[in-house]
């Protein structure tokens, strides 16, 4: 089932000239962990924004094209109506809370929708306890690190138990392990829950081994869709500045000077690894 | 950060902290009121330490010291602007109750700053915003109200950092005489403020993605209920109020100096 689907989809900020998004049309499957990547500026922030209506009901702007998310067409939606099927997670994790304690922010999304208080209290605590920060949930979110902050980013969209959850470079404002967490977390609630993941990332070395789906875009428009291992490993790929996973790049390497590992292109080092080992193993 | 650490709110519970803020702030006019009635000194020394138990249960004594260590100078000004009224008001004599007059002017004042800073200092800006949201008042303000707290912390770090950055680059900010001093940080300014508005539009994009207007009928996580200790400190205030509202009517209450001289 197709749950994020656009056709033709272009879009003109207001008093742009020329159109951010041209011509994109994409589908994303539900349950998909679907990785969105390009160079700076190719517009993913953008394109996440028609995900859940802020494109075109808060920025306005020209919309063309159609777009459906969740089976609904986000133009006729306003944001608070889509918010309930897709959650957006933002690139600076400081700027996406508002309240004085964790919990408080986590509900707030919840309090919006007017649900009532006991069962936003066990919703608040499910989403604290997945995204493993339940014992801070007293804190203001001046006393946390950023890579917690951005948990409970996730966990406030969480909290409202949506079919999608859209990350738009969530890590860039952290350090390795912290964004090494996020992917983790993120992982297990595609995984566990069947969540379907729209992450927006161009550090691939940690998270293409996650992906089901891959789509690379450049300036506003797909330049590829598609699996993840066909389009790494090819060679067009790395022509157009894609954070190509280090493990890719040397099976790449080692195929051009005649040595084939396996049949699978890896991306991410234990599955290189992984070929290494089979490859070195004695056969008999 | 210095000058900004007075604001940050810092999480205690002790039995005071706990109280609900709307009974918080009914004693604290309850002390108000007292305060504006009497123009002597001794019940106003009463009224003062009526507070001492207060801050005491509440543990914020050294703040709440620090506070009142605060309103020196104006208390001095206050002290002395009522003295030289009285002064001239009474030909150029000065009697022991015009010295009694001024410091009961005074006490009067630390008396006001003191509640105050009882009631501020054991609120939690939550609590504040959840009792703002109980008056007839629009949720946008106490939301408007508790995220201003919440990103006071986030700014104060946001102009160290530009600040030190501008210096740096060779800006001098404690330079020149008062009016040069002030524009020394416009550099430092005008960053801070092209942020502060990204920062706003980072976060209006944040709460409509959170369904921010989904309902008019919004719930909220915490809700104030009253509880046990509340019913006590709303009688006391009452009886506050009530022997203050008597003595003030039905009891000439005598100055310091007639005091001390009827009891010798
Ligand atoms: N609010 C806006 N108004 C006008 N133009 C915008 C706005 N936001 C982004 N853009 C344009 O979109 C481009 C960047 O797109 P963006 O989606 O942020 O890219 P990416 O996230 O891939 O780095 C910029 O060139 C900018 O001109
Ligand atoms: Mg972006």
């Amino acid at each position: 089932m197709v749950i994020i689907e656009t056709k033709n989809l272009s879009y003109t900020y207001p008093g742009g000239t020329k159109p951010s998004l041209n011509d994109v049309s994409i589908k994303i499957k539900a349950g998909e962990f679907a990785l969105i990547t390009g160079s700076s500026g190719s517009r993913k922030t953008t394109i996440c924004r028609c995900f859940n209506g802020l494109i075109p009901h808060f920025y306005k702007g020209e919309l063309e094209g159609e777009i459906r998310v969740a089976d609904k067409d986000t133009t006729k939606h306003p944001t608070f109506e889509m918010a309930k099927e897709v959650g957006l997670v933002f690139q600076n994790p400081e700027n996406q809370l508002f309240a004085l304690s964790i919990e408080k922010d986590v509900a707030f999304g919840l309090e919006n929708l007017g649900v009532p208080r006991e069962k936003m209290r066990q919703r608040v605590d499910w989403a604290l306890k997945l995204a493993g920060i339940y014992d801070l949930r007293e804190r203001s979110p001046h006393e946390i690190s950023g890579g917690q902050q951005q948990r409970v980013a996730i966990a406030a969209v969480l909290a409202m138990q949506p079919k999608i959850i859209v990350l738009d470079e969530p890590t860039s404002f952290l350090d390795p392990l912290s964004a090494k967490k996020i992917f983790e977390v993120i992982h297990d609630l595609n995984r566990k829950l069947g969540i379907t993941v729209v992450l927006v990332e161009h550090r691939l070395d940690l998270t293409a081994k996650y992906a089901d789906h891959i789509i690379i875009m450049d300036k506003g428009r797909v330049c590829q869709d598609g699996n993840p291992r066909t389009i790494l490993g090819a060679e067009s790929t790395r022509l157009i500045g894609v954070g190509i996973p280090k493990a890719t790049l040397l099976f790449q390497m080692l195929a051009k000077d005649g040595l084939k590992l396996g049949s699978v292109v890896p991306l991410s080092s234990d599955e290189i690894a992984q070929s290494l080992l089979e490859a070195i193993k004695p056969h008999d | 950060m210095s000058v900004f650490d007075g604001l940050k709110y810092r999480k205690v519970s002790s039995p005071i902290h706990d109280l609900d803020p709307r009974i918080k702030f009914f004693y604290v006019c309850a002390i108000f009121v007292g305060a504006i009635l009497f123009w002597t000194i001794l019940p106003l020394l009463i009224l003062f330490a009526i507070q001492i138990p207060f801050v005491l249960l509440a543990g914020v004594k050294r703040e709440w010291l620090r506070s009142l260590r605060g309103t020196i100078f104006l208390a001095a000004i206050i002290f002395l602007t009522n003295l030289i009224v009285r002064y001239f008001a009474s030909g150029g004599a000065l009697l022991v109750t015009d010295l009694e007059f001024a410091a009961a002017m005074t006490l009067r004042f630390i008396v006001l700053v003191g509640s105050f800073s009882v009631f501020f200092l054991t609120t939690s800006p939550d609590h504040l915003g959840l009792a703002l949201e109980r008056t007839r008042m629009p949720y946008e303000f106490s939301f408007a109200f508790t995220t201003a707290v919440r990103f006071v912390p986030v700014l104060a770090e946001e102009a160290q950092t530009i600040m030190d950055a501008q210096k740096a680059r060779g800006l001098e900010l404690e330079k020149g005489n008062f009016l040069k001093r002030i524009r020394n940080y416009i550099p430092v300014l005008v960053p801070l403020i092209v942020s502060a508005i990204r920062r706003s539009l980072e976060l209006a994009e944040a709460m409509e993605s959170r369904a921010w207007g989904a309902t008019k009928k919004r719930t909220n996580l915490y809700i104030l209920r009253l509880k046990q200790g509340d019913f006590i400190l709303f009688v006391i205030t009452i009886v506050i109020l009530m022997v203050t509202v008597y003595v003030r009517i039905y009891i000439d209450v005598p100055g310091l100096s007639q005091f001390l001289s009827g009891v010798s």
